[in-house]
């Protein structure tokens, strides 16, 4: 049965119909993201298609398998790069690509996070090629968004076509404040629950707001926190102050503690490290996590789950070739005009560049940088990942779109069961990315 | 939570305040149009109220920017505009609910700037300020941050109540209300009242005599009510 043939399709149908209204209500509730264009912020609406990608039970169990198994590997290579790199000294992965990795911080060096986990809430991007295999594109181990939007649109499409819930055994993916109040709980060093916000201003804040409204979580700013006594506290508006035990932090490493990362910074909360690495305040996801989602270091994972867990990996990267080595880099020069190149550096969709739009001249320059910055990029086969039916103004086409897995590592390691599916609103485009404008679809995960 | 934080607490009382110049501005201008259907006074008495100058030509002008001009300070778009940016950060204090309200009424706005019967079509902007409130009573289940946007309701009702010189039992009956919410403020805390400036406010309030001559003194006490001692 074609994944996305639903049983109760009437109902189905009549969820579409109603398209237009379910972005109205999201519209209303303040589901946008924030994007600078020219220096000036503009919130965007963030386009819901209401078409989902449905997953059946026993795909969705390899799936499943396959993501913890990936993420309690990278778990195991967090702490074991912040500690004794064995996996270095074993010859796996070259020194280059964990210190020359903008994500290592050598600040960490040493910190070991409550119940040791780093990627507490992982992100990991997922393609569907046309052979039916799932890829793993990307792993994000930072600061992962997208939850809160299957989450809202869920609440709303349940209203709009209930005969396809009713028939079609979806799996409910309102669990998701409870995975992850259940997740900031086990780390949490004593005190409340916090969520670190830059503030209004920052494309996510909408995510911040929601998952500080569901998990009962106060929602603060850098300048409403302060160290005292190497504990972490919340100015209250009385003088008094409250005592955080778990911050869930969307805010970059840098900008966490500028006695340690950027003195120059303005925003940030000083001596919160020094809490953090005294075990008095846990840290959602663990600074210097970017080590191990960087571009470069993606190739490596499957080595890491054979070393880690000694099994093999249940789910494929893309085709990946490191111009690092001498065998790659020769690949990929003569292959370039087919292959997809990354710079390990950016994210967001910027920075990625497929060989097959480049006239010669611009491939020749892109040929001298790979061979001057070996390390700086990536080269990726062209999975010619599925398309999914959307609709648009009216009509259903069909738009490349991904799956952004979402694994919460608490006592033990889970996989939601939904998950934010982005598509490309342009017919041409591999692009998913929201700030790229893409859209968004619900993920259906059938529970039979 | 109980836990809130000076920008949040500041937040919460602009909340209050500018939701509530919403309604009372729409309630005024409505007030004010209704009396100009009769050959009444003109839209020229309510500049006067708030010392404004008269850049505005004729009443068709007058209201299109009291309404809709969101440079204008004195509009409902304005102010509108100002909860809105209040109520985005604070999400997880009033609920998705109560901030979805602001979004709505300014939908509601927007569709009355292109009606016919703006009038008519304004109405059901009220129902959208009602169901906000309706979700700050029921939503939010600290009291104190509740509180905070009352105070700032009140205050705000108050100080349009003193300055367009309405009849003294509303005034009184409004500033009786802003009392008990005040009363439920902790100490030390930002919106703890001043004495000074609340004794002036009973004095001026408590006597019908002669009140509205003392309007202006009252409207400047109001002003300064939550000065630090």
């Amino acid at each position: 049965m074609n994944e996305n043939v639903l049983r109760g399709s009437a109902d189905f149908t009549e969820a579409i119909g109603n398209a237009k209204e379910i972005n109205e209500l999201l519209r209303r509730y303040g589901v946008k993201f924030g994007i600078y264009k020219n220096g000036v912020f503009k919130e965007q609406f963030f386009p819901f298609d209401p078409i989902p990608r449905v997953i059946d039970a026993k795909q969705f169990a390899a799936i499943e398998k396959g993501l913890i198994q990936r993420v309690d590997a990278l778990n195991r290579f967090l702490y074991d790069i912040y500690h004794e790199k064995k996996i270095v000294k074993d010859g796996k992965i070259p020194e280059d690509f964990i210190y020359i990795s903008s994500g290592y911080l050598a600040q960490c060096e040493g910190i070991t996070p409550k119940n040791r986990i780093y990627s507490h809430i992982s992100g990991i991007d997922l393609v569907q090629g046309k052979d039916g295999e799932w890829y793993i594109l990307e792993d994000n181990l930072r600061i992962p968004s997208g939850a809160s939007y299957p989450l809202i649109a869920r609440e709303l499409t349940r209203i709009a076509s209930p005969e396809a819930f009713r028939s079609n055994n979806i799996v409910d993916n309102r669990n998701y404040p409870d995975l992850l109040r259940e997740t900031m709980d086990y780390v949490n060093c004593g005190g409340v629950r916090a969520i670190l916000t830059p503030g209004r201003y920052n494309a996510a804040y909408f995510e911040h707001s929601y998952l500080a409204e569901n998990t009962d979580s106060l929602l603060v700013r850098s300048d409403e926190l302060f160290v005292e006594n190497n504990m972490l506290w919340h100015k209250t508006y009385s003088g008094q102050k409250t005592r955080i035990g778990v911050l869930y932090r969307r805010i970059s490493d840098e900008y966490l503690d500028p006695l340690t990362f950027l003195p120059e910074s303005l925003i940030g909360i000083p001596n919160l490290m020094e809490a953090y690495r005294s075990g008095n305040v846990g840290i959602i996801n663990a600074p210097g996590n970017g080590v191990a989602d960087d571009k470069g270091i993606y190739y490596f994972v499957p080595k890491m789950i054979e070393y880690y867990l000694g099994e093999d990996p249940i789910l494929r990267n893309a085709p990946t070739y490191l111009p690092f080595y001498k065998a790659d880099m020769s690949y990929v020069l003569d292959n370039l005009d087919r292959l997809v190149i990354k710079d390990v550096a950016e994210a967001g969709g910027y920075g990625v560049v497929f060989g097959s739009d480049l006239d010669s001249e611009k491939l020749a320059g892109l040929k001298d940088m790979i061979m001057s910055q070996p390390r700086r990029f990536i080269a990726q086969d062209v999975i010619d990942f599925v398309d999914l039916p959307t609709l648009d103004e009216g009509q259903t086409v069909m738009r490349k779109a991904d799956l952004r897995a979402f694994v919460l590592s608490g006592k033990t390691t889970r996989v939601w069961a939904s998950g934010l599916t982005r598509f490309s609103r342009n017919p041409d485009s591999f692009v998913v990315n929201s700030s790229q404008g893409g859209g968004f679809k619900d993920t259906w995960v059938r529970s039979q | 939570m109980g836990t809130i934080s000076i920008e949040h607490g500041n937040n919460l009382y602009w909340l209050g305040r500018y939701t509530e110049r919403v309604f009372t501005t729409l309630k005024a201008l409505q007030e004010t149009y209704d009396k100009m259907l009769d050959g009444g006074v003109g839209y020229q008495a309510y500049l006067g109220y708030f010392d404004l100058p008269d850049i505005y030509g004729d009443s068709k002008g007058f209201f299109r920017s009291f309404l809709f001009d969101k440079d204008n300070f004195s509009s409902v778009a304005y102010s509108l505009e100002r909860a809105y940016d209040n109520g985005i950060v604070l999400r997880e204090d009033i609920s998705s609910d109560a901030f979805s309200f602001l979004q709505i009424a300014k939908d509601t706005l927007k569709g009355a700037k292109g009606s016919e019967n703006t009038r008519f079509a304004l109405l059901p902007l009220e129902d959208v300020l009602y169901g906000f409130w309706g979700c700050i009573a029921d939503n939010i289940y600290d009291e104190e941050t509740k509180n905070i946007i009352y105070c700032g309701k009140s205050t705000e009702r108050l100080d349009l109540y003193l300055r367009m010189k309405y009849p003294y039992e509303e005034v009184h009956k409004e500033f009786e209300r802003l009392c008990i919410r005040l009363g439920r403020v902790p100490k030390n805390t930002p919106y703890r009242y001043n004495t000074r400036f609340l004794s002036d406010l009973v004095e001026i309030i408590g006597e019908e005599n002669e009140y509205d001559l003392r309007a202006g003194a009252a409207v400047a006490s109001l002003e300064r009510l939550f000065e630090s001692a």
